[in-house]
């Protein structure tokens, strides 16, 4: 189930669903994979990019836009990641007044909120993705298209809302909050 | 005005019935723009929003300001940076605290993130303090409080995060964390020294260590100093852009990771899908903090906010303190990071309004941040703590912590009095 990867959610709900556990390893390895992957040479086009514009003065050609495509899909490759950890960023003040059922009705309506409103902007870009295709709309100077990597946004989105459905069904488990700052 | 309090309380609302506050904001932002405009504009507003935050070039700083943060956390020079401070004053009283103040400020200087740096620091300064015979509560506080140089010493996520959403230069602000800085250690390195002059035992001396040990001790840091001064000189003397310095800078803490040993293939692509995962978590917020502020921009709120600050003829530094003191009381009862995602896109355009600057405002959101972290009862920082050293009990931190919660204040309190602290290195550089 969505969450298992992480050894403190509960193992014993994820041996009830052997696909869907294999699912989200999948999901989760393979995410996982794919960004950091482009995490990396996100990195490396940068430091290229300066270190050849300043030592050699010559830039990489087109530097600019391989980091903003791979920024795109660095980010929304990270979303399904963060939902299915459950890792987005909850105000969690109220918690210690609540009751625990209160907490899960609460919850599950968070989920639906969550999941409505990603299947919502699923939708949106979804319809920005086939006006692009349409334009055949590319970068300015490697003439990338930029239909591939608009469709992998929506879909990676609508995979998100997908996966917050699925999270009604799994009670969550009870870990620290979480913040970057 | 009525549209954005409705918006606002349904956003605070749901945010309190635990909906992720991305989601709350950005939900808020798109219902209060589809009741002024209409459904099809605020659609359109969405998907731009959604759309080009993705492709921005600018924001790829964030990722990379993180991949360096990991990075140098991986590469472990925390043990180093402690030995080169505690040569110089471990000496004195509270001299390890005081070593874990300065050691923490020389992590921070490469690395943007407050929680990295106090649980790197606990696991090297708290067993050496406890071997001293420092008391918990010292040991702790110190670490918690070290930590939060982390944001306030450039690089910081925080500054990133708020030059984004405010579009501020980011090479600015992280010109304007510098001196504060370095007045944050110094007023911690007080608090110390105040404990240990209320109870002597709290931290004993340590053997004072000669110059050859100190130099010794220095070298072994010598590629902290590269790193930041690379990064950080190369962005304040205009050589690249935060974004390419943040590149540079990731790309400086994997060679640092790399030859220090600390990279396996297993541990590097560790780094990399965790830094990943926080990106992912920070953009979804920030592009909900967007929508929800261009919203705010669109409604009358900024507006007749100011207008009632004029009508009621509050002087600008009255308005200032009431933020502030606003901000403490948030910051006591709900996450930093929360907090100030949820009211900059409100109180940034009210502050420039009175003829803040921008930059100033900046820093001074840090500094609160930094309070929020260590006072209780919600403190990210205790918590980091904590979890650590489970041992240790939650009112033995509150204890610990207490004195440099006082120290923080009474530096947001010198800031918000000479702003020229926080400008003047800004004011030299041609950004």
């Amino acid at each position: 189930m969505p969450g298992c990867a992480a050894p403190s959610d509960g193992g014993a709900a994820c041996d009830r669903a052997t696909p869907v556990k294999r699912f989200d390893t999948v999901l989760q390895q393979g995410l996982g994979l794919a960004s950091a992957i482009v995490l990396f040479a996100m990195m490396w086009v940068t430091a290229i990019d300066v270190a050849g514009r300043y030592l050699f003065n010559k830039p990489l050609p087109g530097g600019f836009e391989l980091t903003e495509l791979m920024l795109a899909a660095l980010i929304y490759c990270g979303l399904p990641l963060v939902s299915a950890r459950r890792d987005h960023i909850v105000i969690d003040t109220l918690e210690s007044v609540m009751s625990s059922g209160l907490k899960r009705v609460l919850d599950i309506a968070a989920e639906v909120i969550c999941a409505v409103t990603l299947g919502g902007v699923g939708y949106l870009l979804f319809r920005r993705a086939a006006r692009v295709a349409e334009y055949g709309d590319t970068t300015a100077v490697l003439k990338l298209p930029l239909t591939p990597v608009v469709y992998l946004m929506a879909s990676m989105i609508t995979i998100a809302a997908l996966i917050h459905l699925a999270l009604i069904f799994v009670p969550p488990a009870p870990r620290p909050s979480k913040s970057s700052a | 005005m009525t549209e954005s309090m409705v918006a606002l309380a349904g956003m605070l609302v749901l945010s309190f019935l635990r909906v992720p506050i991305a989601f709350s904001m950005g939900l808020a932002g798109f219902l209060g723009l589809w009741w002024m405009r209409g459904v099809a504009p605020s659609m359109a507003s969405v998907t731009t929003m959604v759309y080009e935050t993705g492709f921005q070039y600018t924001l790829s700083v964030v990722p990379l300001f993180i991949l360096m943060g990991n990075f140098v956390t991986r590469a472990g020079m925390s043990k180093e940076l402690y030995r080169a401070a505690h040569t110089f004053v471990g000496h004195r009283r509270g001299g390890l605290a005081m070593s874990t103040v300065i050691a923490c400020a020389g992590f921070g200087s490469i690395c943007g993130s407050s929680i990295a740096t106090a649980a790197t620091m606990t696991q090297v300064a708290y067993p050496s303090m406890r071997s001293k015979g420092y008391s918990d509560e010292l040991a702790v506080g110190s670490i918690a409080a070290g930590g939060t140089l982390g944001i306030l010493i450039p690089p910081s996520t925080i500054m990133v995060l708020y030059g984004i959403l405010t579009e501020t230069n980011i090479g600015k602000l992280f010109a304007a964390g510098f001196l504060p800085g370095l007045l944050a250690v110094v007023l911690l390195c007080l608090a110390v020294q105040y404990i240990c002059w209320r109870d002597p035992a709290a931290g004993p001396r340590d053997e004072r260590a000669g110059w050859p040990e100190r130099m010794s001790a220095l070298r072994d840091v010598w590629a902290v100093g590269v790193l930041f001064a690379v990064v950080m000189g190369g962005i304040y003397g205009g050589v690249f852009t935060a974004t390419e310095g943040a590149g540079v800078g990731a790309t400086g803490g994997f060679m640092f990771a790399l030859f220090r040993g600390a990279l396996s293939w297993k541990t590097l692509l560790e780094v990399l899908v965790d830094s990943a995962r926080t990106t992912g978590m920070l953009f979804i917020i920030l592009v909900g903090a967007l929508i929800f502020s261009n919203f705010v921009n669109y409604t009358t709120m900024p507006t007749d906010l100011r207008g009632f600050v004029t009508e009621h003829n509050l002087g600008p530094m009255t308005v200032m303190f009431a933020i502030c003191a606003i901000y403490i009381i948030l910051g006591t009862a709900m996450e930093e990071l929360s907090v100030i995602l949820l009211t900059v896109p409100i109180l940034f355009p009210i502050v420039i309004g009175l003829g803040f600057d921008p930059v100033w405002f900046g820093i001074i959101v840090v500094v609160i941040m930094q309070i929020g972290l260590i006072s209780p009862p919600v403190g990210m920082n205790m918590f980091v703590v904590k979890s650590l050293l489970p041992h240790v009990s939650t009112m033995a931190i509150f204890r610990g912590v207490t004195p440099f919660v006082i120290a923080e204040i009474i530096l947001l309190a010198i800031l918000l009095q000479f702003p020229k602290i926080s400008l003047y290195l800004p004011s030299l550089l041609k950004l």
